[in-house]
């Protein structure tokens, strides 16, 4: 082509070209802003989230100072024991109830049936009997019109021809462990029981009578242990007392040290106003206002502590006769219990007596010890946020924010959320992609992403309102009662939560897993064909190897995903802010927790602007987005990685 | 070992088994999953549909779509007969009969009635967002795609919009807290004292003392969260129009601009409006951003009712269906009569999520076969 135009063949002020470039670099500057958009609102997320967790360490550093100046830190630390002497007695007490409701333990499943019928039929036929009740009460001298207790006494019947047939709410309850002539008998019972009469039924009452005399006969050869847990537990009622007045005297020191800072704190705003004030009767105002503001003298913390300190010795007494009840009560108890899990508790007990001799010990040490002006760092501060054992907001005593709680909780559902999730979700894409036929997969594969685009909130309904109540009502199944943490105390707990969780994770790594499995070359797979491997070598062998880091990073994606879900832990994990029990073994998943996500979900609509438990909410925040940036991070490295190996 | 064939055919048959148990442990652990789903949506069918369904012609029971919340009076009257009215009829009836007429009375909130508040907020909310995520998410994807060249301020975007994908909803619900509602700049005749700066214009101050709970603020939040699936979805329709195309517009002496809006934006539409459309079911979806920047659980007027002026319906709060299901699930204590209103509201939000999503997928489909170059 000898005669093409040239660049230099335009005029460079032909309006051709002038006309584009004036105009096209403001269009390219207006679509970068908008990609800098982004990195504005990541760099915003970052910001605001320091911004307004920053002052938590401070703030919260200048709570704990103030803590340990009016000496509620002193008073805890017998406190602690008390705690401790509560949770033992109460494992102790567990193991003897154990012990004696597992014998008993028919009686009882048959006293609780018995009663449930009764329970739904009253509830059933409670509009008529009621109304046929009022009736008779205000009928007086002149008696009840006929008509009307007619009517009510067939609705009544109505009613309860409808209950008896089990037609009206949930049915008439299952009852297992009564033989049908008894549930035939109790139903013929109640069916001729007067209308107005709310006694039981003879077979209730028998059951009930059968089930303690069963009861007075399990506690008998037991009365040796209880005798021995009765003293235990009471050894503690000098701590007890010294514990709960030298709580007072304490308190009433922080709130006067609390009032003279706000009334201190007025006065600094008073002035400063009266300083910026411009016309001068304003001044003045605002001047008499601060001085008048300032009603107490500031603590002098030192001679109000020193009527608490001057009881050490008595405090020292008390941990002695803790320290000898415990020595006496290792003797006393029986060596070992029947029933397993009694035995586990007492065991749990055995084994905690030592930590608890030697706690006790260092207390005595630590009550000498203590001081009311020893500085607090920031380092030790944010320790003890993140190793707090303990979230308590809102109390009268002292607030603490320590993280662990609240992260043991979303790490156990995460758990049992993966736990579930892995194994079905990768499986199901092996399967999918490497044994179905292609009329299955067509099927499979938009079921599975219609899953996926179920809102949580849905899940979290389904949970409290189908999920939550089914497992414990499977739980209460004899069959299964040996299955740790069977029969389930509370509906909603962390094994709900997780299984909800799970279900959301295994679209997630079911596609991802689908889509490393795809992308690895068919040429592997030939080649194994080829060299005569059977169906399952070539998948377990070649294929899933060679997938297997888009399949981890498919994992970690899903980690990330169960850890950041809010909706669902906020409504089915339970929400109870305490580390789980873990003497309870296995047991540990079927408890209620509440979560790092569930938390600011939960609490942040509740808290005044700017205070440290809203800002303890945002470090929450904080931790929350470093965790889930974290594992999001590696999941797209190991996805890169994965992306080379096949280059 | 004497006759090869043999072993290999008893090799065989030994695998057939293996392979065999195998496939059906996968196959069933995959059906499980398949089954539960199919449960989950059969469940909720099942006891949502009829608050929404009627026996009889036209079979839509419009009632529960478009009456306000309300609270549900359960009550037993002097025959012994149980009512369970919402309010207003409750108010109507006992003003009929008298209040002793009314024994044994329970109140259920936000349980009666119907759901005509939610919706609309939550119609509003999602419309808001998906505009505001379009807008910077289709301008975002076109420099990424059309203007970008390999460099450090593309790393860093692409760094940023991985990271936003992955920040969980809470944290989003956190960061519109703080800075939609507590810190965004508005035009104000007296700023607050939490104001973070308030610069002086003379008639008025601007003032960044937040939009306070808002439906702006509320459907800003909303946006972010979608922002990054926008980008990346529009970026890929953008890449998936031929080069051929912008080639042959430049040579006839376009613009950059001019191509993109011409040859560019035209075939690329569709398959950015397919996955907005996905994008608005995660939207309509998500309750936690909303819980701090938006949502009421109870508010008598819709929206739009009673407002001074039309822009006023930025500045209003207002109910949303996730944060309804929110409240009924987790205060309303389950029984027979609010079964209505917690069943008919998961019922009518999912059938809307998935009305969203069968759309995109249909959507998708049909622009895969009728754009193709």
């Amino acid at each position: 082509m000898p005669d093409s135009p040239t660049s230099s063949s335009v005029p460079a002020d032909h309006p051709f070209r002038r006309k584009g470039r004036g105009t096209d670099g403001l269009f390219k500057a207006f679509f970068a802003g908008n990609a800098g958009l982004t990195i504005v609102i990541l760099v915003l997320i970052i910001a605001f989230l320091i911004r307004e967790g920053a002052g938590f360490f401070p703030d919260y550093r200048r709570e704990l100072e103030l803590y340990r100046r009016s000496g509620l830190e002193f008073v805890d630390l017998s406190r602690k024991d008390l705690t401790a002497h509560e949770q033992m007695s109460s494992l102790l007490n567990r193991a003897y109830y154990a012990q004696v409701n597992a014998s008993c333990r028919n009686e009882f499943q048959r006293s609780q049936e018995a009663a449930a019928i009764v329970n739904y039929l009253g509830e059933v036929v409670a509009p008529a009997q009621s109304a046929l009740q009022r009736v008779l009460d205000r009928a007086g001298e002149e008696g009840v019109p006929e008509e009307l207790q007619a009517s009510l006494s067939a609705k009544y019947q109505a009613l309860l021809a409808d209950a008896l047939a089990g037609r009206a709410g949930k049915g008439l309850p299952p009852t297992p462990h009564l033989s049908s002539a008894e549930r035939a008998g109790l139903l013929a019972d109640l069916k001729s029981r007067d209308p107005l009469s709310t006694d039981d039924p003879a077979l209730v009452l028998a059951l009930q009578e059968q089930l303690s005399a069963r009861q007075d006969a399990a506690a008998q050869p037991l009365e040796d242990f209880r005798a021995a847990i009765d003293a235990f537990a009471d050894a503690s009622v000098a701590l007890d007392n010294l514990v709960a007045e030298s709580g007072d005297t304490v308190k009433a020191i922080k709130e006067a040290a609390t009032l003279h800072e706000i009334e201190t704190t007025k006065r600094a705003t008073l002035l400063e106003a009266a300083a910026k004030a411009k016309k001068p009767e304003d001044k003045l105002q605002f001047e008499a206002e601060a001085r008048a503001a300032v009603t107490t003298e500031a603590v002098d913390f030192a001679p109000a502590l020193k009527p608490v300190l001057d009881r050490i010795p008595e405090f020292r007494e008390a941990n002695a006769a803790l320290s000898a009840a415990l020595a006496g009560a290792g003797d006393k108890l029986p060596k070992r219990l029947e029933d397993a899990k009694a035995q586990r508790y007492l065991a749990t007990f055995r084994k905690g007596m030592d930590a608890y001799a030697i706690e006790l010990a260092d207390t005595n040490a630590a009550l000498v010890a203590w001081r009311n002006d020893l500085p607090i760092g920031l380092g030790s501060t944010i320790l003890g946020f993140v190793t707090g054992r303990e979230w308590i907001t809102g109390g009268e005593w002292q607030d603490f924010y320590g993280i662990i709680p609240l992260f043991t909780g979303s790490l156990l559902i995460a758990v049992i959320a993966l736990a579930l999730a892995i194994p079905l979700g990768v499986g199901a894409a092996i399967y999918t992609n490497q044994l179905a036929g292609r009329r299955e997969q067509n099927f499979i594969k938009p079921t599975i992403e219609f899953l996926q685009a179920i809102p949580s909130v849905v899940l979290g309904f389904l949970g409290i309102a189908v999920l939550g109540t089914l497992l414990q009502e499977t739980s209460m199944k004899d069959s299964l009662s040996w299955i740790p943490g069977f029969p389930i105390q509370e509906r909603l707990n962390m094994f709900t939560a997780g299984c909800l969780l799970g279900l959301m994770a295994i679209p997630t790594i079911f596609t991802l897993s689908e889509d490393a499995l795809n992308n690895v070359p068919s040429s592997f797979a030939e080649a194994s064909d080829a060299l005569g491997a059977s169906k399952l070598q070539t998948i377990f062998r070649v294929v899933c190897p060679a997938a297997i880091s888009g399949i981890l990073a498919a994992v970690l994606l899903g980690l990330g995903r169960v850890i950041g879900e809010t909706m669902v832990v906020l409504l089915v994990a339970g929400n109870r802010i305490e580390i789980p029990d873990f003497t309870e073994g296995l047991g540990v998943f079927f408890q209620p927790a509440h979560t790092l996500t569930g938390i600011i979900a939960q609490e942040l609509g509740e808290v005044p602007f700017g205070s440290v438990h809203y800002r303890a909410l945002f470090v929450v925040g904080i931790l929350l987005f470093a965790i889930v940036l974290g594992i999001n991070w590696t999941a797209q490295r190991m996805l890169h990685k994965f992306r080379i190996g096949h280059d | 070992m004497e006759n090869p064939e043999q072993l290999i055919r008893k090799g065989v048959h030994h695998d057939r088994l293996k392979e065999g148990t195998v496939k059906a442990v996968l196959g069933g652990l995959t059906w499980g999953v398949v089954l539960v789903a199919l449960l989950i949506f059969g469940r909720i069918c099942w006891d949502g549909a009829p608050a929404v369904l009627k026996s009889e012609f036209p079979f839509v029971d419009t009632d529960f779509l478009t009456a306000k919340t309300e609270t549900l009076h359960v009550f037993d009257d002097a025959v012994g007969n149980r009512h369970s009215l919402p309010a207003t009829e409750y108010h109507a009836w006992v003003e009929k009969e008298g209040s002793d007429a009314v024994f044994n009375e329970q109140t259920y909130s936000y349980s009666g009635g119907g759901i005509a508040g939610p919706i609309a907020g939550t119609a509003l909310l999602t419309l808001l967002s998906i505009a505001m995520a379009l807008f910077f998410g289709v301008a975002a994807a076109i420099y990424l795609s059309e203007y970008a060249k390999q460099g450090r301020f593309i790393g860093l975007v692409r760094l940023a919009i991985l990271n936003l994908a992955g920040v969980p909803s809470i944290v989003f619900g956190l960061f519109g807290f703080a800075v939609f509602v507590l810190a965004a700049p508005v035009f104000t005749e007296a700023p607050s004292e939490r104001s973070l700066l308030a610069i002086p214009l003379g008639f008025t101050w601007f003032s960044f003392q937040g939009w306070n709970s808002s439906l702006i603020a509320g459907a800003a939040t909303l946006a972010c969260m979608i922002l990054p699936v926008i980008i990346t979805a529009s970026e890929e329709s953008l890449k998936a129009v031929p080069q051929g195309f912008r080639e042959a517009s430049l040579a006839m002496g376009a613009t950059r601009w001019q191509t993109i809006r011409k040859c560019v934006l035209p075939f690329a539409l569709p398959g950015i409006l397919t996955s907005s459309v996905l994008s608005l079911a995660r939207a309509a979806g998500e309750t936690a951003p909303i819980m701090f920047t938006v949502a009421v659980a109870a508010k008598d007027d819709l929206p739009w009712e009673g407002l001074s002026n039309p822009f006023g319906i930025f500045q209003t709060q207002v109910q949303a269906l996730p944060y309804h299901i929110y409240t009924l699930a987790a205060r309303i204590p389950s029984s027979e009569f609010t079964q209505r209103a917690q069943y008919g509201s998961v019922f009518v939000f999912l059938m809307m999520i998935f009305l969203f999503s069968a759309l995109s997928i249909i959507l998708r489909n049909r622009v895969r076969s009728k754009l193709k170059w």
